[in-house]
């Protein structure tokens, strides 16, 4: 385990594993009076997470050594241990390196059950978190606080909510354990600071007013937003290549830190409302432009000429200043937010978007920045908001809205240069060259067209306005590369039939038929993939159904950075008055059962989205690429499901129908047992997307376990089952709807292995939480119910079958969905 | 001194009886004028000269009156009165300042409108001196540059502007003012970018900057290297270009809100009722009340904007929320000093930083919440709304001109690339209220629902509006080959990228049909003046962009046989076209080539009437059917393609990139020496109100 974890880790694993091996010891001393009872406690609840955590490896149990003798042991050497234990109790300071030579021994000596389990391979972020939950034992919170330095982050990360929730709503012991490594891991990057101050202020949100000021939570957040956790080591993939070790120079690397802010962070104008200088890291095009400025500058600089100044931008002295750490993403943030709510006070969703559009284009005056995306994987740097193309969802008094954002990847985002900011009208000029391109796909009939215009190129050249020379000399310059791209581009034209290229020389007519201009019309038309009509109060159906390599392609060829090589295409929901935390908690638990089905092997498919909460109104969400709603798909195209999916993908025999039958089946058995298990409710076809490959994803998990809307008593099913579904599937006796039953019930049964996986991440957000999800005592046990821990495979199975038969027949669905169409006019 | 006191009482007394007492100040332009150094028995004179209020008329006046010999007499005087203005402008006291620029304001003017027929260098000698005057002017533009740019009193900068102004605009032609070339010399253009780019100052002096900009780059602009056109050309700084949109933004707003508001007025009143009732007669008068003073500077900023500095066109679609200005602000912001001098009238400049300053608090204060009413829109859509109410009547000079740079403005937006990549693009969809001239035989269309179409829509209707509304004896054959050439433009760039623009194409293509039929009908009239085989040939060739390269770029299969329908059922016009050209073609005369490219054009037209007519005869024959519907028609045209063979036409998408020189050279001479004319009568010195000054200049001092 520790291995595989050494390279880029900052603590070193040995380190923190003998910490908590220490605390523990201090531990068994303290609670010396009651150990057999705590033993049993203890006991019980290993056997139980060991049942389900592993059942391949259960077979050979931990817990096999006698308790008895091990405690005796320790006892022993349990005095001395008891100080250094009690340094690694103090929260502030991370684990202080220790000789690597002292871990065999102890480890050998101390063959405690708890600690063989804990130092187990199987031992890992779940179960700490459980046991930090379940335990009241100060001292294994303690260990377990400081185990937390060895798992991954990227699985620690995962968790953060049940931590972050744990240290607002648990008692301090909890707290002090959870803290040392809050605080180390804000230290180490701005992502987790923001992240963990955002979860903060919303999980603080359900308490009082007046407790919620002095909290541990609120205090922590300030703590983190007064953005005085530096680093004090620098970020683990910063240029130093050592690791484990502690950092050598201090003063050096943050003389490195300065350095790079003071050439980079000036240019990110979310610090300061001046121009960015950025001259330091110019991009080819932009050199081109410089030279051409201080040519002009110079070849009009006569002796007269005094008047020297930055013109352009008077300004650049003021910005020198180190900005703030966490400054420019909490602007870009607020504005985004901000936004938001302006449109909220909009009446009409074309005013809407209109706004949306001319408030992102202000945005993008201050891109790029140090600011990125928290929902992607990789690291990056905002460059361009291609305002454009963002559209405003449909919300009845909310306005949630989808941007799309260009991001320039990078290896860190907290160190590497901002990319130079490259104006507007920069666009490649290999555009026209592409468009030849495709122009001149193999139809003979182009030929034509495609020399006229290669003579056209030419001939524009001695036309060209030839005002004055500077303005001359830019554009033929400009002009030279539109020349070179589409020469390139004459390969295309020599392989074309040699008789049209002569007869085109020797200036014979050329005739063509008016039959093939028609045919080709409706043939491109027919070519281009289904697009669905503009709606003005319905914007984002168009930009959602356009397939997103389309939208990048797009987008990258009008964007001045498309031609760089890690440029990338985002998008991001934002959403302004809705609390995310739900959402938040449904995320989790389809993460965790996704995982569960990938690891059983059990193709059911579902696609969690990611969540940002922002605050208890406020986040982000990671929009399903490829995906329309039903209730889109229902009203642009007229058609049943089942005849869109064959308009869509062919008739009934055809590969790429079974293939998206295959898929619908799979991820709506996905779904299925998600809108069982979780109680998901609200299910009419706005919420139920339809992806390109045919899978259908369920979002917008605003009512889930003991919450429903308006509480009416609707939906009383236990998920949706529409015949519209069953028509997709091949009808009630078709393979396909017996292999979606049969994918429920496999599921149900690798879920039901798992159980307290799931539980534990619903368990620990109830505490302390108001949310509507946890109305009510009997939220966790009727989740818990919900797995039938108790039913054999064969019962399930039973039960499989009258769910979805139950769901099928059920009158309320048809019901629900009719009233949504009354209400809200959702088809 | 003694000798000063003397004078005074001898004047004093003479006065007493005739004229009022004269003003000091008025002593001393006197003692200038004589042909003593002034300063030689009062060394302070120059001191107390600045001190003093000047009095404009009486200084003017008198370097009018002077006369060719007194010239060389008083010559050094009038050196020595510009050197030490200049040294003035450097004075920490204000009023001197103030005085100083004023006097040199009266200076220029004087000096000119004595010397109308002087050579410039005569000028600069008489004010300067030869020897002097580069030292001096160098001193001089660095002394506004720096009043211009520094943390001083907007007074103070509203004064320098006027002042540059007014030397800019002394002589009719922007170019025989030799003085400018001191300014070339001396660039100014940093400091009026920086006022751009500042959102206090552009609301108080964007105006003044932007047309002192515009009328800088006229400068001899064909003749030699002006360096404000290489400047201009390469400012790449995003916030200067969006301030200096806005200030164009925000005077072409007021001017279609004060156009609406007149529109409006008319047709409330008992006026509209009674025109209806009598008849055309009385439309001039009423068009007549709905004329505003058009704008030529801003439009020529504009048009300079677009034409050197492509980074500008970004600016163009650069939204801004539309704010519904108030028609008569109750109160005059108390923030914002009113400017003295008014280059505008005064209740725009009011207006205008009152809107800025709404924008600024909006800008500053994202919180705000906003009126729900407020429609977002952008330069462009705000210059094509412009541009409808000034093409409507292309009668008066003025108008005409407006209309031409209006045209040429989108001429060059057409062709830009990145200006028809937003123009085209699907995601940014406006309503564009254009004004239609109400006409005899259609209603006009008050508050039509106009769908959200991406803008290249918008400027298509504007171009067609134009065609079917300006076929008139007073042919404006120039205007409509600019109208033509833009429609060919944006379908070039559409065929290029195959765009299928959802457009009602039929509105485009009969407009164009009547247009042929227009000048067929007054073929003997208008050939006395134009050229109308040029312009038959683009309208032809447009046709047949449509015909061989529809499929690139029509939105439906429809359309291509729409297409169809609409030259069938209007054949006798391309039959007649047809006609007239073989006829002028055959014959020998000017016309001929011109004549006979025009019946080469029309070979595709007419081989589709030739193939599709008998069809649809004998398609009614066989049916017995006399009136065919329309559906039929199309019917038989999509059942007939394959048997139609078209020709492949050369150069169909290729056309003449705009350039100003040398075809538009003359255009904007006159042009220029118009705004000139009239940017002079507006900086009107005398508006100047010292009160003001010394109220604001007594706390700073």
């Amino acid at each position: 385990m520790e291995m595989d974890l050494g390279a880029d880790q900052v603590i070193n694993p040995e380190v923190a594993l003998k910490a908590c091996q220490e605390v523990l010891l201090m531990d068994k001393l303290q609670n010396r009076e009651a150990p057999e009872q705590r033993r049993d406690d203890q006991q019980q609840q290993q056997q139980q997470q060991q049942r389900f955590a592993d059942p391949t490896e259960g077979s050979a149990p931990l817990w096999l050594v006698s308790p008895d003798a091990c405690s005796i042991k320790e006892e022993d050497e349990g005095d001395e241990a008891e100080e250094e234990g009690r340094l690694h109790r103090d929260p502030s300071p991370p684990p202080r390196p220790a000789p690597p030579s002292l871990l065999p021994a102890a480890a050998a000596s101390k063959q405690s059950w708890l600690l063989r389990l804990f130092e187990s391979k199987l031992f890992d972020v779940s179960m700490a978190i459980s046991y930090l939950y379940k335990s009241k034992e100060p001292g294994v919170q303690a260990y377990i606080g400081n185990r937390l330095f060895s798992f991954p982050d990227s699985e620690v990360d995962f968790y953060l909510p049940q931590l972050l929730n744990m240290y607002v709503h648990m008692d301090t012991e909890v707290g002090d354990a959870i803290r040392p490594y809050l605080i180390h891991r804000c230290r180490g990057g701005i992502t987790f600071s923001l992240l963990t101050a955002w979860l903060l202020g919303a999980y603080s949100s359900d308490m009082h007013i007046s407790t919620q000021r002095h909290s541990r939570g609120t205090k922590l957040r300030k703590l983190i937003l007064s953005d005085e956790l530096k680093p004090t080591a620098p970020p683990p993939d910063a240029l130093v290549p050592v690791c484990g070790s502690p950092p050598s120079s201090p003063p050096r690397s943050r003389c490195h830190r300065r350095h790079n802010s003071s050439n980079t962070d000036s240019a990110s104008l979310f610090s300061s409302a001046g121009p960015a200088p950025a001259e330091a890291f110019l991009s080819p095009t932009r050199r081109t432009h410089h030279r051409s400025k201080s040519d002009a500058t110079t070849a009009s600089s006569e002796p007269g000429s005094g008047l020297r100044r930055t013109g352009s931008n008077p300004k650049v002295e003021a910005v020198h200043e180190e900005p703030e750490r966490l400054r420019p993403q909490r602007e870009l943030v607020k504005s985004l937010l901000g936004i938001g709510k302006r449109l909220a006070t909009l009446p009409t969703k074309e005013q809407k978007t209109q706004r949306l559009i001319s408030e992102l284009s202000q945005l993008n005056h201050k891109l790029p920045a140090r600011v990125w995306l928290p929902t992607a994987e990789r690291q990056h740097h905002v460059c361009r908001i291609p305002h454009t193309q963002a559209v405003v969802l449909n919300s009845k008094d909310k306005a949630p809205y989808i941007i799309y954002v260009e991001v320039l990847e990078c290896k860190s985002f907290e160190t590497s240069p901002v990319p130079v900011r490259i104006p507007e009208t920069r666009i490649r000029s290999a555009r026209s060259a592409e468009n030849l391109d495709c122009g001149g796909a193999s139809d003979a009939n182009n030929v034509g067209m495609m020399s006229e215009h290669r003579a056209g190129s030419f001939s524009t050249v001695p036309n060209y306005d030839n005002d004055d020379e500077a303005w001359a000399t830019d554009d033929i310059g400009q002009l030279q590369v539109e020349v070179e791209a589409q020469t390139s581009s004459s390969d295309n034209i020599s392989q074309f039939s040699v008789d049209s290229i002569t007869s085109l020389e020797s200036k014979e007519p050329v005739f063509i038929a008016a039959g093939d201009i028609r045919r080709r019309l409706s043939e491109n038309l027919a070519h281009t993939p289904t697009t669905f009509r503009r709606d003005p109060e319905d914007p984002s159906a168009v930009a959602l159904k356009e397939p997103w390599e389309d939208k990048v392609r797009r987008i990258r060829e009008g964007s001045p950075y498309g031609h760089l090589m890690n440029w990338r295409l985002l998008s991001v929901i934002v959403k302004c008055g809705d609390d995310l935390r739900q959402e938040l908690l449904a995320y989790q638990v389809l993460r965790q059962l996704q995982s569960i089905w990938q690891q059983e092997r059990v193709p059911l498919w579902i696609k969690p989205y990611k969540i940002l909460v922002m605050s208890s109104d406020s986040g982000m969400i990671e929009p399903v690429l490829n995906a329309v709603s039903l209730h889109q798909v229902r009203k642009q195209s007229q058609l049943s499901l089942l005849d869109y999916f064959l308009q869509e993908h062919g008739s009934f025999t055809t590969e790429a129908f079974l293939a998206a039958q295959r898929s619908f089946v799979q991820s709506c058995a996905g779904y299925s047992l998600i809108c069982y298990l979780l109680q998901v409710k609200d299910r009419h076809n706005g919420n139920i997307l339809l992806d390109s490959e045919g899978h259908i994803i369920h979002i917008d998990f605003g009512f889930i376990l003991s919450s429903s809307p308006r509480n009416l008593g609707f939906e009383t099913s236990a998920f949706k089952l529409t015949s519209e579904f069953v028509d997709v599937m091949g009808g009630l006796d078709g393979d396909m709807f017996i292999y979606y039953k049969m994918l429920i019930l496999q599921g149900l049964i690798a879920a039901r292995k798992h159980m307290e996986k799931v539980l534990q991440i619903v368990e620990i957000m109830q505490q302390g939480s108001h949310l509507a999800c946890f109305h009510g005592s009997s939220t966790i046990r009727g989740l818990k119910e919900r797995f039938h821990m108790s039913l054999t495979e064969e019962q399930l199975q039973l039960l499989v079958e009258q769910l979805v038969d139950g769901s099928m027949r059920s009158i309320t669905t048809k019901l629900y969905d009719s009233f949504q169409y009354v209400t809200n006019g959702i088809m | 001194m003694s000798q000063v006191e003397k004078k005074a009482g001898l004047l004093r007394r003479t006065s007493s009886s005739k004229k009022p007492l004269k003003e000091k100040v008025v002593l001393m332009y006197d003692e200038i004028f004589a042909k003593e150094d002034p300063a030689k028995n009062n060394p302070r004179f120059w001191d107390e000269l600045f001190l003093m209020k000047v009095n404009l008329e009486y200084l003017e006046s008198k370097l009018e009156s002077v006369d060719g010999e007194e010239v060389q007499r008083i010559q050094d005087n009038i050196n020595s009165l510009f050197h030490h203005c200049i040294q003035a402008l450097g004075e920490e006291h204000q009023i001197k300042v103030v005085n100083a620029l004023q006097t040199l304001c009266a200076l220029f003017r004087g000096v000119h409108q004595k010397n109308k027929s002087a050579s410039g260098f005569d000028i600069i000698n008489m004010l300067m001196g030869f020897d002097k005057a580069e030292q001096r002017m160098k001193d001089l533009m660095e002394r506004l540059d720096s009043l211009l740019c520094g943390g001083g009193s907007e007074s103070l900068k509203s004064l320098c502007l006027k002042l540059l102004l007014c030397l800019v605009t002394v002589t009719d032609n922007i170019s025989q003012n030799t003085i400018l070339e001191y300014v070339m010399i001396n660039s100014i253009f940093e400091a009026i970018l920086q006022i751009l780019s500042d959102v206090s100052s552009r609301g108080q002096h964007g105006y003044d900057a932007v047309v002192l900009l515009a009328l800088l780059v006229n400068y001899r602009k064909y003749e030699s290297v002006n360096p404000y056109i290489v400047k201009l050309s390469i400012v790449d700084d995003e916030p200067t270009l969006d301030g200096m949109g806005m200030v164009v933004h925000q005077a072409l707003t007021e001017y279609n809100r004060q156009y609406k508001d007149k529109e409006e007025e008319n047709q409330g009143g008992f006026f509209s009722t009674f025109t209806s009732m009598v008849g055309s007669m009385f439309i001039a008068d009423a068009d007549e009340k709905l004329s505003v003073q058009t704008n030529e500077a801003i439009l020529l900023a504009l048009y300079e904007a677009v034409h050197l500095n492509r980074n500008f066109i970004t600016v163009l679609a650069q939204s801004h929320p539309e704010m519904d200005i108030p028609t008569t602000p109750t109160t005059p912001t108390p923030t914002t000093p009113t400017t003295p001098l008014g280059t505008t009238p005064p209740s725009l400049d009011i207006i205008l930083c009152f809107y800025l300053l709404i924008c600024c608090v909006v800008m500053n204060n994202p919180e705000l919440p906003l009126d729900p009413n407020l429609q977002t829109s952008n330069l462009l859509i705000t210059f094509l709304k412009y541009a409808s109410i000034v093409m409507q009547d292309t009668k008066d000079e003025h108008r005409l001109n407006s209309a031409r740079l209006c045209l040429i403005i989108l001429t060059c937006i057409a062709e830009d690339q990145y200006a028809d990549a937003f123009l085209h693009d699907d995601n940014m969809n406006f309503r564009v209220n254009l004004h239609r001239m109400p006409m005899r035989h259609r209603k006009k269309a008050v508050d039509k629902n106009i769908p959200s179409r991406p803008l290249v829509c918008a400027v298509l209707d504007l171009m067609v509006e134009f065609i079917v509304t300006h076929m008139m004896k007073d042919f404006p054959m120039d205007l409509y080959m600019r109208c033509v050439q833009i429609i060919h433009k944006l379908l070039c760039y559409q065929k290029k990228c195959r765009i299928r623009l959802h457009y009602t194409w039929r509105e485009l293509w009969s407009a164009l049909i009547n247009l042929l039929k227009f000048l067929l009908s007054n073929e003997t009239t208008l050939l006395a003046k134009h050229n109308i085989f040029h312009l038959a040939l683009l309208v032809v060739n447009l046709f047949n962009m449509f015909i061989t390269y529809g499929d690139t770029f029509l939105p439906t299969s429809n359309s291509y046989d729409e297409l169809y329908y609409e030259i069938v059922r209007m054949h006798q016009v391309f039959d007649n076209l047809y006609c007239m050209v073989l006829r002028v073609s055959t014959n020998t005369g000017q016309w001929k080539e011109a004549a006979s490219k025009v019946t080469h054009a029309l070979v595709n037209v007419r081989a589709i009437v030739n193939h599709f007519d008998p069809k649809i005869e004998s398609y009614a024959a066989v049916n017995h059917i006399s009136q065919l519907s329309e559906e039929q028609v199309l019917e038989v045209v999509r059942s007939n393609y394959d048997t139609l063979t078209l020709k492949l036409q050369d150069g169909l998408d290729q056309f003449e990139r705009y350039s100003e020189q040398p075809k538009e050279a003359a255009f904007f001479k006159e042009l220029v020496r118009s705004i000139s004319l009239n940017v002079r009568k507006n900086v009107s010195l005398n508006t100047l109100s010292q009160g003001v000054l010394l109220k604001e200049f007594s706390t700073i001092s």
